[in-house]
């Protein structure tokens, strides 16, 4: 019985590869690794299947697609151009404090949507002006966008790793805000101040020169009224459970999508930006819909529970040690397919020694991200390295993300260890 | 039932943008990828599942 699950396993992993030396990108890979662990198991090509599995994160689809929207409007409208333009006049001088508000518009469009690639698109392109303005190298600025990037898509309210994990062992996404937020924000700020404590007060009237000019009549006021109607949605929604309707986070962000577009003070053209939101955030939904077709023809033919099996009987001090490997490694590999495929058994392990799946999901979802700068994925790493201009090598990028990496593993691993110490933080 | 036909509306749009940018595009893994993710959204449409 293990042997047979061993050679699709097996079957799978060597397509895979396959395929991947072919050039073929990492979804399209999935894909056809499904479909080989499906013609290897006898099922064939199980079409109710390969539904079945595309359906598996059709919700958490929509709030990305959607939230990119909102955040794409954002940015076409002048928003994002105001505020960094407005924070650099401010504070060009005060270093602590423009680190500070650099790493909360870091932090901001990855939390909300879930997607690193967000926060490195939305925001990264202008943040790598202003920190290249205090003297901050290209890839050490590069590095901090990609750090912060990841942090910013495991932080709430939208982390997928967490999100996917919590699914796939029936858990409700609930709990997770502190726990998440703490780490994240900690660990930015910690980033941010470690490979740019170098750095001298921002040139102002060089950056504001090559940053994009925000349209005369924007103001605070147009930026923060969407935020202020998707937080009143969000929180309505707490406060009068039983006298408001539950509307979903897809509809909460179309709203706020809706009020920027009406503020906009230039006109913007929805259908388009509509269309590119799509086109780039294609490799993204492309992933969560292959890895759930991925996880459905393993959990059909078995390979699934034999992984799971794998995990758990395991040496638990092993698991706990090689996460800082495995998890990144795995988030090259499968990129959020390392959540429901790994995840899943290893949150159902630390649930059976006592400790607190909550608080130790949330330590292995600060972890998965640094995924995202290896080969053969690297995609957010490389969209970093593109966006901040850099033209000196990729590893360079890596080598500055060494020390944060490092001390973002090490907390990772201590709130597994230490998460039954820190369930308060989930305030359940 | 007001909250469902926003859904529905929500899902019918996104499967335009799909099927538009499939139909723009010259790459073939990216207009393999568009058809893989227009499934779900399709099936939806259509109460198929």
């Amino acid at each position: 019985m293990f042997t047979s699950t061993q050679i699709i396993l097996a079957v799978m992993v060597v397509a895979y590869i396959i395929v991947k030396s072919l050039k073929v990108s990492t979804e399209l890979s999935m894909f056809l690794a499904a479909l080989a662990g499906g013609l290897a198991g006898g099922v064939g090509i199980p079409a109710r299947h390969i539904v079945e599995g595309a359906f598996t994160y059709l919700d958490i689809i929509l709030i990305f697609i959607t939230a990119t929207l909102f955040m794409n409007l954002l940015k076409e409208s002048g928003g994002i151009a105001y505020v960094i333009r407005g924070i650099l006049r401010k504070f060009h001088r005060r270093k602590s404090i423009l680190f500070v508000l650099i790493t909360i518009l870091l932090l901001i469009p990855g939390a909300l949507t879930g997607a690193g690639s967000v926060t490195v698109l939305i925001t990264g392109g202008m943040i790598a002006v202003v920190l290249e303005y205090m003297g901050i190298s290209k890839p050490k600025a590069a590095a901090i966008i990609f750090i912060i990037a990841g942090l910013s898509a495991a932080a709430p309210p939208v982390s997928l790793w967490a999100m996917l994990t919590a699914a796939g062992v029936n858990m409700p996404y609930v709990g997770f805000f502190l726990p998440l937020l703490v780490p994240c924000i900690a660990l930015s700020l910690l980033t941010i101040f470690i490979l740019g404590w170098r750095g001298k007060p921002v040139n102002l009237e060089k950056a504001m020169k090559e940053l994009p000019e925000a349209p005369h009549r924007m103001n605070w006021i147009r930026i923060f009224i969407p935020f202020l109607a998707f937080l009143f949605l969000v929180v309505a929604g707490r406060i009068w459970p039983h006298s408001l309707p539950v509307i979903g986070l897809p509809l909460m962000f179309i709203v706020a999508a809706v009020i920027t577009f009406s503020l906009s003070p230039v006109k913007l053209n929805f259908l388009q930006i509509s269309r590119n939101t799509v086109h780039q955030l294609l490799p993204l939904i492309g992933t969560l819909t292959c890895v759930g077709i991925l996880v459905q023809i393993m959990t059909l033919t078995g390979v699934r529970g034999l992984i799971a099996i794998t995990i758990v009987t395991l040496p638990v001090t092993a698991v706990i040690l090689t996460l800082s490997l495995v998890l990144p490694i795995s988030e090259a590999v499968l990129m959020w397919g390392a959540a429901p495929v790994l995840g899943v058994p290893l949150v159902l392990l630390f649930n059976t020694m006592g400790l607190n799946p909550i608080v130790a999901l949330a330590g292995m979802s600060i972890i998965w991200p640094l995924g995202d700068a290896l080969p053969p994925t690297a995609i957010i790493g490389r969209l970093t390295k593109d966006t901040a201009r850099m033209e000196e090598p990729y590893s360079q990028l890596l080598k500055y993300c060494i020390i944060p990496a490092v001390i973002i593993m090490a907390v990772g691993i201590l709130m597994v260890v230490f998460s039954k110490k820190l369930a308060f933080l989930t305030l359940l | 039932m007001i909250i469902t036909i926003l859904y529905y509306i929500i899902t019918a749009f996104i499967a335009l943008l799909i099927i538009w940018n499939f139909i723009k595009s010259k790459k073939w893994q990216e207009e393999a990828l568009y058809i893989i993710i227009l499934i779900p959204f399709l099936l939806r449409l259509l109460r198929l599942k």
